[in-house]
């Protein structure tokens, strides 16, 4: 599903920072993953790579066969529209819109038929347990429901890879529980390749594989402790 | 993208109504103004249209001279091959002593003959006109339409004062017409008389204003023409009524023509309101940019959406233009109308001033691209927003594209273009103002941004060392968010480039106006018939001046007497007075020759002096000749001087009294300027003249201030309708003030809320948006002061001279610059009053958690 091949990311300041330095790495269909590091270490930019919001500064960056580096910023997001699917920690809903609005927006963008949208959304709704709250704003959630709501929202377009930036790490220990069952549940029944970056060794157990960055270099890449669980 | 306007767009405007209202404002007043003006403009030029082809009636040709067409000339024409019919006519306009009827256009017809030329359509059983004799042998009689009529609650039978030259005068109303052809004329505010009652009337002596003539069938319009031309000569002009239409249209273009660029700034103004809008919206919905391209927008898709609402934005605010410039427009149109009566003569109709489909939708459509343009660089800004960089924490800023230097060449390029156009323009009229205006305006876009920021980098270090605390926050505050500073600036520059560039146009010209006329009208009193300078409602007798001169006190009495006939398609003014007094009391300014050329030239040998303009346009000076076609033939006037004169924006050229009554045989006076003998109290003789000419004549006595305050005033009210102008771009310029500095509050919520935290008191963040205020202000004002010179420059030389060869020399509006600065602080402390006031209340808690 992923492949990198000599990855390097260099931001461009009053003096130049190295990102990334030189990253191999592949990863499988169906495979969930987590990426732990110190800040600074790099994850945030390796998965914004993965996901073709950013582009690297050498090398490649493989997802469903297709190279994010080389493609234009309208491929990327066309490619980004079908196969990818984000959450993020601050669950970057928009908040005028209604639960129901903000999981039907990535369809809005693709121009599927508003009766196929209905479905799709109540469908959702109804596997993260939001189905009662589709008519609310956001601010009237509580935390692990605005991201569950962002996970509905990544769900709905049945991207085969969602990225998961800190999914948890805006919840106390119960509601980051639930959110990453959930995503299990999700990689268990769908096959959705998972990659999750978090400073949390709990959430980072719950996958199978564990990846670890430092200095913009992979440390280490295992089996996570939890196995998945 | 209808999903994303109905719910992101919308929301945003729900969350925002005060700013997308101060958005919308800057639309709405330019396009206000644009189609008010169009509008009025229109109207005005309809209505002269109309006004000349309706009372035209059935006439192909009309016979005019300078001085007015003799009586005899009628006979001389009437048995010509292909003349159906002729009939004399006299035109005046009257106010009836009720003033609020409106004027009243008086045509003076013979109805023995007239019916020929114009269907009347009497109406009403007791109309005498059964019996034209009856109506002739009455003097006071009249006839009405009927809508006036109703209006002025008036029966056949009855009377109604209006106020002639001699006085009020009762009128009977004989006879009623339908409204229809003739009588839709002047907006149905018409009075037909007998036109030898008119001339008695109005003081034409046994002239009538104009002869329309009918041809007979067959009788193509240039056999007509030719007929009479070579039976009249060269001193009658024969042309059909829509050649006179056009002419009378062509005089006031040039004028209206003006406020197309007044309407053009508004609107630049309001584009730059919007670019400031917009790209305060990119800013706080950044965020939203960035969730939308990594669910998978394209970056046209973003880029769409902000266009999308900058449509939306420009047609509501378009709508809501066209619906204020409708109701505006009346005010605009009673303006010019009254402008182009006292200085072009040429009467309108004053009808009502409406906003037909037309004016509507180019107003709309300009409205729209105004937003769209405003909109472009933001929307194009969003889309370029990378979701890494939206989610980014801290301050965000939609960055300029491109680097300063370019920029800078750019803007240095398209302002020296504007420059180099304006001192050798390839070309004149409404293109030459048109394109360095737009290359000037061009040129200010590009340098407006790093100008503002090396002024702020400048005065940074001097508002920290003043005002510590206050200083630095708004330093910071502009510098940091340059889109939003450069925007604001730049809405504030063009608006005081404007005023002072169009102040400094007004004020060189008003100001170099009063000179001539301190240097030229040096008699103590001024005997005129009539208030009108360029329509005279009355002429006295030329024997009037022998009573004048016997007045206890006067001195001498000059008889002065101007014509406009047309000089090579213009025109020009010709005027005639006793030249030897004249040389003794006035100080002409000359640019060739002197009093001595002129007292020999003009005076003992019949020859003529020209104004500058006359000289500048048709390139005619000392040692040439001034061609002109008299009432006796062709004659020429040897040019003796040329001097500095303002009478005539088309030129003026001026000959001896006795050489006018030579050539012209008319001894008829518009003007008796009276020197009064040293040591008499010149009130005193205004009184005793007052008293002589009473019950004889109509005669307006003014004293040498009175006479010049008149003038002055009539160039005041030339100028009102660029004074309400200027006063718009001002308001624009005042909101683009406090969108930017509400939004500049929104921005740092969460930096005040930790400056709070870290121990700010409310009066120093205050303290801090008026700062910001003033320095926006005092940037825009440097800036504006160099472009307002120029653009004054500009006015009073290239446009000054194309449109009436005056030169004038450059006065900088040193009296606006130091109104601006008294008003424009206080301006800018106001307009900071609410953000300052919403950034004083925020709560900490509630701004530190603000994104």
């Amino acid at each position: 599903m992923l492949n990198l091949r000599d990855v390097t990311k260099s931001f461009d300041g009053k003096s130049e920072v190295t990102a990334l330095a030189g990253i191999n790495l592949a990863i499988g269909a169906g495979e969930m993953v987590a990426i732990m590091g110190p800040s600074g270490s790099g994850k945030s930019t390796l998965l914004n790579l993965m996901g073709g919001l950013d582009v690297p500064t050498s090398g490649q960056v493989m997802v469903a066969g297709k190279d994010l580096a080389v493609e234009s910023e309208k491929e990327r997001s066309l490619f980004r529209r079908s196969k990818i699917s984000y959450i993020f920690q601050a669950y970057h809903l928009m908040p005028t819109l209604k639960v129901s609005q903000n999981v039907a927006l990535p369809l809005h963008l693709a121009g599927v038929p508003a009766r196929e949208i209905a479905e799709k959304i109540a469908l959702v709704l109804r596997q993260v347990g939001l189905e009662a709250r589709g008519s609310h704003l956001p601010d009237e959630l509580s935390g692990g429901e605005r991201q569950r709501a962002a996970i509905a929202r990544a769900l709905v377009t049945g991207a085969p890879l969602l990225l998961a930036d800190e999914p948890t790490g805006n919840l106390d220990t119960a509601r980051g529980e639930e959110i990453l069952s959930l995503l299990r549940s999700i990689h268990r029944e769908r096959g959705t390749t998972i990659v999750m970056v978090t400073h949390d060794h709990h959430a980072a157990s719950a996958c199978e594989r564990l990846i670890r960055l430092r200095d913009g270099k992979v440390e280490g890449d295992s089996a996570a402790t939890g196995g998945g669980r | 993208m209808t999903f994303l306007l109905r719910t992101l767009s919308l929301s945003y405007v729900r969350r925002h109504i005060a700013k997308t209202l101060l958005t919308l404002l800057g639309v709405v007043v330019g396009v206000a103004t644009f189609s008010a003006i169009r509008s009025a403009q229109g109207t005005l030029v309809k209505g002269i249209r109309s006004t000349v082809d309706r009372v035209a009636g059935k006439a192909h040709l009309q016979i005019n001279m300078v001085g007015g067409v003799p009586e005899e000339v009628q006979e001389r024409i009437r048995e010509l091959p292909g003349i159906r019919a002729t009939s004399p006519v006299i035109e005046q306009i009257v106010v009836p002593e009720r003033s609020e009827l409106g004027s009243l256009m008086v045509i003076g017809i013979d109805l023995l003959g007239d019916r020929e030329m114009r269907e009347y359509g009497f109406e009403g059983e007791d109309a005498d006109l059964d019996d034209p004799l009856l109506f002739l042998a009455q003097p006071d009689s009249a006839v009405f339409t009927r809508d006036f009529a109703e209006r002025a609650g008036l029966k056949a039978g009855e009377t109604i004062s209006v106020r002639v030259p001699t006085g009020v005068k009762r009128v009977a109303a004989r006879g009623l017409l339908t409204p229809k052809g003739f009588s839709e004329a002047f907006g149905g505010n018409l009075m037909v008389v007998d036109v030898y009652a008119a001339q008695e009337l109005f003081g034409r002596g046994r002239r009538f204003d104009r002869l329309d003539v009918r041809l007979t069938e067959g009788t193509t319009i240039a056999q007509g023409t030719a007929t009479l031309e070579k039976a009249l000569g060269p001193a009658y002009r024969v042309e059909t009524p829509e050649r006179r239409g056009e002419q009378m249209e062509r005089s006031v273009n040039n004028f209206v023509a003006g406020f197309n660029v007044s309407s053009g700034f508004a609107l630049s103004i309001g584009t730059f309101l919007i670019f400031n809008a917009f790209n305060v919206a990119v800013n706080r919905r950044r965020r939203d940019i960035g969730t939308l391209r990594a669910l998978g927008a394209t970056p046209r898709q973003v880029q769409a959406l902000f266009l999308v609402e900058a449509l939306v934005v420009g047609i509501v605010g378009g709508v809501l233009g066209c619906l204020a410039g409708a109701a505006i427009s009346q005010g605009f149109l009673q303006m010019m109308g009254q402008t182009t009566e006292t200085v072009y003569g040429v009467t309108t109709s004053g009808g009502v001033a409406g906003l037909p489909p037309g004016i509507a939708l180019q107003s709309m459509a300009l409205g729209v691209l105004a937003s769209l343009a405003g909109a472009w660089g933001p929307a194009l800004a969003a889309s370029r927003i990378s979701p890494t960089e939206a989610f980014a924490k801290g301050t965000f800023q939609a960055r300029l594209s491109g680097k300063a230097l370019p920029r800078i060449a750019a803007g240095v390029v398209a302002f020296g273009c504007a420059i180099l156009l304006a001192v050798r323009p390839p070309y004149g009229g409404n293109p030459l103002i048109l394109s360095v205006i737009a290359l000037g305006g061009v040129g200010l876009v590009f340098l407006v941004g790093p100008l503002s920021r090396l002024l702020l980098r400048l005065l940074s270090p001097l508002l920290i060392r003043f005002v510590p605390v206050a200083g630095r926050l708004c330093s910071d505050a502009l510098l940091g968010a340059p889109r939003r500073t450069s925007g604001t600036v730049m809405a504030m520059a063009l608006s005081l480039t404007f005023v002072l560039g169009l102040g400094g146009y007004m004020g060189s010209m008003k100001a170099t106006m009063v000179r001539w006329m301190d240097d030229s009208f040096t008699c103590d009193l001024f005997v005129r018939a009539s208030a009108n300078f360029n329509r005279p409602d009355f002429l006295f007798p030329g024997k009037l001046r022998e009573d004048l001169l016997n007045v206890p006190g006067v001195r001498a009495v000059e008889s002065y007497r101007g014509i406009r006939p047309m000089y090579q398609g213009h025109q020009i003014l010709l005027g005639s007075i006793e030249i030897e007094p004249l040389l003794e009391r006035v100080k002409n300014q000359y640019f060739q020759g002197n009093d001595e050329s002129v007292r020999q030239g003009v005076a003992r040998q019949g020859g003529c002096f020209v104004s500058e303009n006359f000289y500048q346009r048709f390139k005619l000076g000392v040692g040439q000749e001034v061609e002109l076609v008299t009432p006796t033939g062709l004659a020429r006037f040897p040019i003796a001087a040329v001097v500095r004169d303002y009478s005539s924006d088309q030129g003026a050229v001026f000959i001896d009294r006795a050489t006018f009554l030579r050539y012209w045989q008319d001894d008829r006076v518009d003007i008796y300027d009276v020197s009064v003998a040293g040591g008499v109290d010149a009130g005193q003789v205004r009184n005793l003249i007052r008293a002589k000419l009473a019950g004889k004549y109509p005669a307006l006595v003014t004293t040498r201030q009175e006479f010049v305050a008149e003038i002055a005033k009539a160039i005041d009210a030339f100028y009102a309708i660029m004074r309400v102008t200027v006063f718009l771009a001002l308001a624009v310029a005042f909101l683009g003030i406090v969108t930017s500095l509400l939004i500049s509050v929104a921005e740092r919520t969460r930096e005040i809320g930790v400056l709070k935290a870290l121990g700010a008191i409310p009066s120093q963040i205050v303290r801090s948006i008026i700062v910001e205020a003033l320095i926006i202000a005092l940037v825009g004002l440097v800036v504006a002061i160099p472009a307002g010179n120029l653009f004054a420059a500009f006015m009073e030389g290239a446009v000054a001279e194309f449109f009436t060869g005056w030169s004038m020399p450059h006065h900088y509006p040193w009296d606006i610059l130091v109104q601006l600065f008294i008003a424009l602080p206080v301006v800018s402390a106001l307009a900071a009053w609410i953000p300052a006031r919403q950034a004083g209340k925020l709560k900490i808690t509630e701004a530190i958690e603000y994104e």
